[in-house]
This record gives C-alpha cells, sequence and structure tokens, in this order.
C-alpha cells in the first residue's frame, strides 16, 4: 500500500489551505457575530477577512520552495504557477473591493466564501499537471461560479443567466470528460507528460481526434470561444456584477493557462501546423478556426450593442480569439504572452466592471446611453474609463498594447516554415481596428454627448470602496503598459525555470 | 490453422446473443397468441395493472420545498457514512496524516451542518 505524506501536501497547497480556512471563517463571521448587523457593515467584515485570507495565500505562497511537486503531478509548484497564484489572488482581492457596498443579497457571507473557494479551484487548476486533478478544479471553479451568477435572488435576468451558464456548463463538462477518459484509454496515463509518452505512434489514432476535438470544445466553453460562447453576454448582462467580473477576469485566466498546458504538455506531439496554405491535423488548426470565428463575430456583433455589459461580453469573446494566438505559438515565449495578456486583461476588464457597476447604481441601467456626461459628472471615473477602454482597444502606453504586440510577435515567430500564423495575425490586427470603433463609442458618450434628464443622478451617493479600486486598477494598467517588465520579467524567468 | 485474434469479434457474437436472448422468446409468445389463444378483451384484462388500485388525479402535485433543502442535508450525511465505514474498517492500520485528514473531511461536513442549521433550514415554518 502507498501512503501519502500528508504534511507535504499541506505544505504544498499551503495557499489553497488558507484560503478554503478563509471562506469557512467569512462564513462564521457572517452567521455567528454579524447576523443582526445591516448588510453593509457585513459585506464589510466579510470583505475584510476575505482579503485577510488572500494576504495570508500571498504570504503563505511567498514562503514555498521553488519548486515541488506531490503524488506525480497532482500538485505542481514551480515559479510560474505561484506567479499564476499570485495573479489571482490579486483579481480575487479587487473582485471583493467591488462587490462591496453593493445592495444585491442579503447572503453575504456565503457570496464572499463562494468566492474564495472558486479562487481555491483556479489556484489548484493552474498548479496541476494531472487529468483528475485538472478535472475536480474545474468543476470546483465552475460550480462557484454558477452559484455567484444566480446570487441576485430578486432578479429575473440573473437567474436566467445563471441557467444558461450552467446547462451550457455541464454539457460542456461532460464533453471535458469525455475527450479526457478516451485520451487515458489512449495513452495510458492522467499524468500530462505521460500522455504525451503515451500517444507518440499514435498520432492517426481516429480516437485520438475525437479525444482532442472533445477535449478543445470542453476548454472552449470556459474561455467562451465561437461558437461555444453563447452563454457569454447573457451571464455578463444578468449576473451580479462582481460575479460577472470574476467569471470575466480570473476564471478567464486560470482557464487559458490550463488549456495552453494541456496543449503544449499533455498533446505535444500532435501539434500540427496552422500555417497559410501549410495546414497539418493537430491542434494548432483546431485552435486556428476557433480563434479567426470568435474575433470575427465577437468584434463584429459588438459593434451594434447598445448594453455596455453586453459589449464587454463580445469583446470578451474577441479577446479570447486573441489569446489563443498565444496558446497556438507553443512555446516558451507563446506562454508568457498569454500570461501577460490574459492577466492584464483581466485587470482592466475588471476595471471596467467596476466603471460600470458606479454608472448603473446611478442610473439604474448599463445602456450605452446612460454613460453620457461621465466625463464631466466625475472626471476620474471618466478618465479611468477611457484608460480600459483604450488598452482593451490595444493603444499604446497602455498594458492591452503591450499584450498584444508581445502575442503577435510571439505567434509570427512560431516555428512554421512558411509565413506560419502571419494569415491569422493580419486578422487580428485588422478586427483590432474594428474594435477601435466600438470603444470609441462607449468614450464619445462619456466625452461628447450632453448629459440628459435619464443620467440624472437618482441616488447621490458615490461608492468610495468601488471609485478606489477603479482608480487602483487603471493605474495598475497604465504601469503594467508603460514598464511591462515589471510583469514579464517575472514571467520569462518563470517559463524558462519551468522549462517550457 | 490459426486464427488472428480479433477483439471485435467478441463484441459482434456478444451483440448477436443480446438481440436473439430476449427477441426468441417474445417471438414465440407472440406465435402462441397467433396460433392458440383468441382475442376477448374485457374492462380487467385492459387495466393497467392486474393487481392493486387504479390511480386518481395528476401525478404533478406540489411538494414543500423545504423537503428538498432536507434532501440535501440528508444526502451528505449518507455520503459521509460511505467514507466513514471504510475509515473505520482500516484506523488502526492508519498513519496520523490520514487520521488528521479524515478529521478535516468530518469538519466540512459539521460546518455545513452548523450553517444549515444557523440558517434555519431545518425549521419547518
Amino acid at each position: 500500500m502507498s501512503s501519502i505524506d500528508y504534511f507535504q501536501l499541506l505544505k504544498l497547497a499551503g495557499p489553497e489551505a488558507v484560503l478554503a480556512l478563509a471562506a469557512l471563517a467569512v462564513l462564521a463571521v457572517d452567521l455567528i457575530w454579524m447576523r443582526e448587523a445591516p448588510i453593509r457593515q457585513r459585506q464589510g467584515a466579510g470583505a475584510f477577512v476575505s482579503i485577510l485570507g488572500c494576504l495570508g495565500a500571498g504570504l503563505c505562497a511567498l514562503q514555498m520552495p521553488g519548486f515541488g511537486s506531490f503524488a506525480n503531478g497532482m500538485l505542481v509548484i514551480d515559479p510560474l504557477t505561484l506567479l499564476l497564484k499570485g495573479a489571482l489572488l490579486v483579481l480575487t482581492v479587487f473582485t471583493v473591493l467591488l462587490s462591496v457596498d453593493r445592495d444585491f443579497t442579503e447572503h453575504v457571507g456565503e457570496f464572499f466564501a463562494l468566492i474564495l473557494l472558486a479562487t481555491v479551484g483556479m489556484m489548484l487548476l493552474v498548479s496541476s499537471e494531472d487529468l483528475l486533478m485538472i478535472f475536480v478544479s474545474l468543476e470546483l471553479t465552475s460550480l462557484s461560479l454558477y452559484i455567484l451568477t444566480a446570487f441576485q435572488k430578486r432578479s429575473a435576468l440573473s437567474a436566467e443567466a445563471a441557467l444558461k451558464y450552467f446547462l451550457f456548463g455541464g454539457m460542456a463538462a461532460a464533453f471535458l470528460l469525455f475527450g479526457l477518459s478516451l485520451l487515458y484509454g489512449l495513452s495510458g496515463s492522467t499524468h500530462l507528460g505521460g500522455i504525451a509518452e503515451g500517444l507518440v505512434g499514435k498520432e492517426n489514432d481516429p480516437l485520438l481526434i475525437v479525444a482532442l476535438a472533445m477535449t478543445v470544445i470542453g476548454f472552449g466553453f470556459k474561455i467562451a470561444v465561437v461558437p461555444f460562447h453563447l452563454w457569454a453576454p447573457d451571464t455578463y448582462q444578468g449576473a451580479p456584477l462582481a460575479s460577472a467580473a470574476f467569471v470575466a477576469s480570473g476564471s478567464k485566466v486560470a482557464s487559458f493557462f490550463v488549456l495552453a498546458k494541456v496543449m503544449m504538455l499533455g498533446f505535444a506531439g500532435v501539434h500540427g501546423d496552422a500555417g497559410w496554405r501549410h495546414l497539418i491535423a493537430g491542434w494548432a488548426p483546431l485552435l486556428a478556426v476557433l480563434a479567426l470565428l470568435s474575433m470575427l463575430l465577437g468584434n463584429l456583433v459588438a459593434i451594434v450593442q447598445g448594453n455596455v455589459r453586453r459589449l464587454l461580453a463580445y469583446s470578451a469573446i474577441a479577446h479570447s480569439g486573441y489569446a489563443l494566438l498565444g496558446v497556438m505559438s507553443n512555446s516558451g515565449e507563446g506562454m508568457a504572452s498569454l500570461v501577460y495578456y490574459t492577466v492584464t486583461y483581466g485587470l482592466t476588464t475588471l476595471g471596467a466592471f467596476g466603471v460600470v457597476a458606479l454608472v448603473e447604481e446611478r442610473t439604474g441601467s448599463a445602456s450605452l446611453s446612460s454613460f453620457a456626461g461621465l466625463g464631466r459628472r466625475s472626471p476620474i471615473l471618466g478618465l479611468s474609463m477611457m484608460v480600459f477602454m483604450l488598452s482593451l482597444a490595444g493603444i499604446p502606453p497602455l498594458a492591452g498594447f503591450f499584450g498584444k504586440f508581445y502575442l503577435f510577435v510571439g505567434a509570427i515567430r512560431t516555428g512554421s516554415p512558411n509565413i506560419g500564423l502571419v494569415w491569422l495575425v493580419v486578422v487580428a490586427i485588422a478586427m483590432s481596428a474594428v474594435s477601435l470603433y466600438y470603444y470609441l463609442q462607449v468614450l464619445k458618450q462619456i466625452y461628447v454627448t450632453e448629459e440628459s434628464a435619464a443620467t440624472v443622478d437618482v441616488t447621490g451617493e458615490t461608492n468610495i470602496v468601488t471609485c478606489c479600486a477603479v482608480g487602483a486598477l487603471a493605474v495598475l494598467v497604465v504601469l503594467l503598459g508603460c514598464f511591462p517588465n515589471l510583469l514579464v520579467g517575472p514571467v520569462l524567468a518563470a517559463t524558462g525555470s519551468a522549462g517550457l | 490453422m490459426t486464427t488472428e485474434y480479433d477483439p471485435y469479434l467478441f463484441l459482434a457474437v456478444f451483440l448477436g446473443i443480446a438481440l436473439v436472448f430476449p427477441l426468441a422468446p417474445l417471438g414465440l409468445a407472440r406465435l402462441w397468441a397467433v396460433l392458440y389463444s383468441n382475442n376477448k378483451p374485457g374492462p380487467i384484462k385492459n387495466a393497467t395493472y392486474e393487481c392493486g388500485l387504479e390511480s386518481k388525479g395528476d401525478a404533478r402535485v406540489q411538494f414543500r420545498s423545504d423537503y428538498y433543502l432536507y434532501g440535501i442535508v440528508f444526502l451528505i450525511f449518507d455520503v459521509e457514512a460511505l467514507f466513514l465505514l471504510p475509515f473505520a474498517v482500516a484506523f488502526t492500520g492508519l498513519p496520523m496524516g490520514a487520521i488528521v485528514a479524515m478529521l478535516v473531511f468530518l469538519l466540512l461536513l459539521v460546518e455545513g451542518l452548523v450553517w444549515a442549521w444557523k440558517k434555519g433550514v431545518l425549521s419547518w415554518t
């Protein structure tokens, strides 16, 4: 009987354990001491404990040894996964800040506990190289996110959004599980490295094609690429704001990272080639098709959206298309550009959702016209929104520009004999130009359109915490754009040492 | 003479047997009915069941939603028992770490119960 060293496990999974404890603590604090308190105080206490938990987990991650592996890749610690965990914790802290002083639920403790549990799932997701563990942590994340989406019980939209998200997600999980089981059957291993070894010599097996397609469908849903994107607009529109922001940021970062890992490590021998007139069957052409469709449909449909939340959803679909280029690069550089891109995208979209939250509270809707005159009403918010929108469009010197630049350079440099992925990069750049149009539509409302009666302040109070969070995010986006090496340096060092 | 071993041949044979096994008695019964018995329907013969009560009303009645919460809380402890039994059987041979892990698992379930209790799930109102 092989015995497991539980103390080693506890040491390697320290950050996750701290976060899980924090989730229980949030529940306990809310239920035992804060029951009778007004809802704002309960939210403050919940957010405080959650942020303490994130800080604790971050400190715990700093204390970790640089490398470690538990039970044959079930839990892998290296500088890259530690970096990803840190980024996820930062995104979680901002999500928690966005949900403070927001009147959407009376189950405060549960909301924060679920955010923390989803974060635990994401952190396990990025640090696992074993199919079983990947699936279990993906489900932990997804289940928490479904509930978070349904949290606004008084709103029918929220229930509809959650139901759509849940049904699509359940189907996608079934596909993923089927694909993974075929993969195990073919290779005889659940460890990503073992799978790559087991697949040698079976490149033309029809079962492998089925397994690959099923796996891509399963992950394609999580990252919302066309044609698996249908849940995204409704979920972004109907979910409580903090949940939508979390679905758009943290879960995207974790899912993209694990997709890249499964493709680059697990399907290492069946990369194929997506070069222009140089197609070779494998996962690269498959992802190339998804990326192409996402960039085209996401950007073109975003143009006609009148609701900023839906606009952000379609822009998220388009950004998933760009980010797939990083996966297709299939190199350490591609991985580094993917990490930089998804993390900065997460920060930017969190900030944009923060502004949407403040506008929604003021005017009662997230339609484009309710942004009219925001630049004059509150200059700082208008400026922040400008930073986020221009960064999403990819204007220098903001983080979005460098992220895209880095992605595209990585894709062009990828080792195809001909001009390689240049055709896809050309499409991506053209579509970025298209996207500038609808991002500028939002800015036009903010700076040019006159304030109308519909946008007059109805509440008269501003949410200080959200304002501060939005400001901090805007500063971060500018900072990471001007000095990309702040993030790229550590990421490159980490990918180098992780052997990618 | 040696024939090559084909794993799919078994499946084909099994498929054949699986089809013949239920279809043969059904076909024989049908044949018997056509040849030897004549058709005499009656109210009793046409009843849904030969014994038991005739059902009344609609099957779609409303349950109290509280019932589902009870069901879910019960399910937690049902699953817990599933893990506790092997734990109890192997208890003497377990290392310290395994016992700590099991206690953590129990703690999580207890926290779930306390949460449900505090939320008032267990009181019918």
